[in-house]
């Protein structure tokens, strides 16, 4: 063993490629969540972790084991073993397995599968099946060529981006008037023939409109900007780069114009057709001198500035204030002054509007204020959310948990899905006059979180 | 690849391609040219635009997706002005198919290969191919030899691509983005050698 290869042994992040470690190597096994995507031949397409042509040899085993199964006429879909899950999804001629000992529900890991699968047709098109059917040894890796952060980023949002398992999007809270602003000249250059126009802040949404009969998939904006956002390249220049949305045509190439009109802020225009580029940056100039003229950029820099909802801030009246149990019992007023948290003991709130495709979140506080508490917290939501959506024995309307981490309450109605996370002392009455609370507030202010109109998701 | 067959003459090449506005204004003193730089992926294409319209050298290496569009004026001594409107594109193997889409209709072409490695250059002999087969027939082609200032790995003789070129026909120099060396130069030689406009 070289030198160099000792050194690519240790864990490092996104620097480069990877590293050179095969499946032998003991931080390669120690990994805690592995991706990988292989051909029906089982060729390895990607891998989180190590080189991809070092892991032929895992990969094809993978490849066996799910050819095995399929010759009994059967789908492979879970394997337990020990620790570890192993979870398939088999996609045409592409393979996508996780190995994970993250306890998460394998649900959520085949959607975290699908929307990887997902990443791959937004940059290849589903086209690609075709070489396959052409020549089943068919080496898929040249064509992915330059796109490992996009990948590694995406798997990251699994662990803090809840739009991941909500199939919802956000957006940057702002006054009603400054989104409609922003709204109304979207719409004028959708009505001169592009198909969508999305102004955007970092994975949030600004505004966004469609042409008629277009609409756009929440997980399709989850890919697009996870696409954008990880694609350095975009931030030096105005771009023009074919790009695929698997929910609105997983066949075709749509081809968007991508533009940074501040640190965090960027439009993307998308249209059908490959010779659009000067009438999109024309566009792109109108709405740039619009934004600046009306100060929506202002305001969304001020937005970014204040973040979003805070528990602290959910309105409650003075019963329920000095029924609330303070975190540190015995230390009076001056503890209740400078409490942990929202009322009640409230920690953090995911509202999801059913109709709207959007959900809202508090913004993380403290106690939770490591990003492996946020991890944990967006992990429970997720196995909250599979057990809510269970296809045999649900759906169901609430669910109260409580263990040693939290109090966890989930209530579902044919308009929205809440779910809250408390102190793990919190009082059960209390919690869920708390969510009810929580609930009117979020309506109270709902022309400032979400998106109204002018929306494709409205009709 | 498949793009190519789909555009049977010039005329219908610029009507389909990214270049619904005219190649060169009228003005003969103020030129605007169209320009795509071609070649593998890591030679530094966008390093050589980013040296030469921004006077910026990143050595954090930025992979382009699909095409980046800049533009950068030069004043020549015979106080014209060229402006160049710049198409990087992306040197992955999956966008080959739809370089058409950024080089037809396209003044000059800039063929870029890394001087440390022959994969690259024989990847620029492939671009000199296409561009011979389905470019505008009087495009103006530069071959450029980068990273320059890597001379102690040179794995691609000047003399061996010098000779390439002048068999085509192109113009040949080696640059550095890293160190300037030879960036203004190739623009500035490319604003000469182009077709006098104000002629036809």
């Amino acid at each position: 063993m070289t030198s160099r290869d000792r050194c690519d042994d240790e864990p490092e992040k996104g620097k480069g490629k990877k590293n050179v470690t095969d499946d032998a190597s003991v931080s390669w096994r120690k990994r805690k969540k592995h991706f990988f995507v292989l051909s029906h031949s089982g060729k390895p397409i990607y891998s989180r972790y190590g080189a991809e042509h070092k892991l032929a040899g895992f990969t094809a085993t993978l490849q066996a084991i799910i050819s095995y199964v399929e010759n009994g006429g059967d789908n492979i879909r879970f394997v337990r073993a020990g620790k570890h899950q192993v979870v398939f999804l088999v996609k045409g001629p592409i393979y996508l397995v996780c190995i994970s000992c993250t306890e998460e529900p394998d649900d959520a890991l085949r959607g975290q599968l699908e929307l990887l699968h997902g990443q791959m047709l937004v940059i290849l098109t589903k086209s690609i099946d075709r070489c396959f059917e052409k020549n089943k040894k068919f080496d898929m890796t040249p064509l992915l060529g330059g796109t490992e952060a996009v990948f590694s980023s995406l798997i990251h949002s699994f662990s803090w981006n809840p739009a991941t398992f909500l199939h919802a999007y956000t957006c940057l809270p702002l006054a009603f008037s400054t989104r409609q602003a922003a709204g109304a000249i979207l719409q004028d250059v959708v009505d001169s023939g592009v198909l969508f126009a999305m102004l955007m802040c970092k994975h949030k949404v600004v505004s966004l409109v469609g042409a008629q009969k277009a609409s756009l998939h929440p997980d399709d904006m989850l890919l697009l900007s996870n696409f954008i956002l990880s694609t350095k390249s975009f931030r030096t220049s105005e771009s023009f780069s074919p790009i695929c949305l698997p929910r609105y045509n997983p066949m075709a190439f749509l081809h968007a114009y991508v533009h940074y009109l501040e640190v965090d802020s960027y439009l993307v225009l998308l249209s059908i057709n490959s010779d659009d580029f000067y009438h999109l940056k024309d566009c792109r100039i109108q709405i740039e001198s619009v934004l600046v003229n009306s100060n929506v950029l202002g305001e969304v820099q001020k937005s970014v500035q204040d973040g979003g909802l805070h528990v602290e801030d959910v309105p409650v009246d003075s019963s329920l204030r000095s029924d609330s149990p303070s975190p540190h019992p015995g230390q009076g007023r001056a503890a209740l002054a400078s409490r942990i948290g929202g009322p009640a003991g409230l920690w953090h709130f995911i509202y999801r509007s059913i109709n709207l495709d959007q959900y809202v979140s508090s913004e993380l506080s403290s106690p939770l204020n490591s990003s492996r508490l946020q991890k944990e917290l967006y992990r429970a939501y997720q196995k909250l959310y599979v057990s809510m959506h269970d296809r045999q024995i649900g759906p169901h309307k609430t669910q109260f948990r409580r263990d040693e981490s939290y109090v966890l309450l989930c209530w579902i109605t044919p308009d929205f899905e809440l779910y809250a996370a408390f102190d793990p002392l919190a009082d059960k009455a209390l919690a869920i006059k708390i969510c009810n609370r929580v609930c009117q507030w979020v309506r109270d202010l709902e022309n400032e979180i979400f998106l109204f109109g002018g929306s494709p998701f409205s009709w | 690849m498949g793009c190519a067959a789909s555009v049977p003459d010039k005329s219908a090449r610029q009507a389909s391609s990214l270049n619904s506005e005219p190649l060169a204004a009228n003005d003969p003193k103020h030129i605007r040219v169209k320009l795509v730089l071609l070649g593998d992926s890591g030679v530094g294409k966008s390093c050589i635009v980013l040296r030469f319209v921004r006077g910026q050298f990143d050595p954090t290496s930025k992979v382009t997706v699909g095409a980046s569009f800049l533009c950068q004026t030069i004043a020549l001594q015979n106080s014209t002005t060229v402006k160049f409107e710049i198409w990087d594109t992306a040197g992955q193997e999956r966008y080959a198919a739809l370089a058409p889409l950024y080089y037809r209709g396209a003044a000059v072409a800039v063929v870029v290969y890394d001087i440390t490695s022959p994969d690259s250059f024989h990847k620029a002999q492939y671009w000199v191919k296409e561009l011979q087969k389905h470019g505008s027939p009087d495009i103006v082609m530069a071959l450029v030899g980068n990273k320059a200032d890597l001379h102690e790995n040179r794995r691609v003789s000047a003399q061996e691509a010098e000779e390439y070129a002048e068999k085509i026909g192109m113009f040949f120099i080696e640059t550095s983005a890293k160190t300037a060396d030879n960036i203004n130069q190739l623009f500035e030689e490319i604003s000469k050698r182009l077709p006098q406009r104000q002629s036809s």
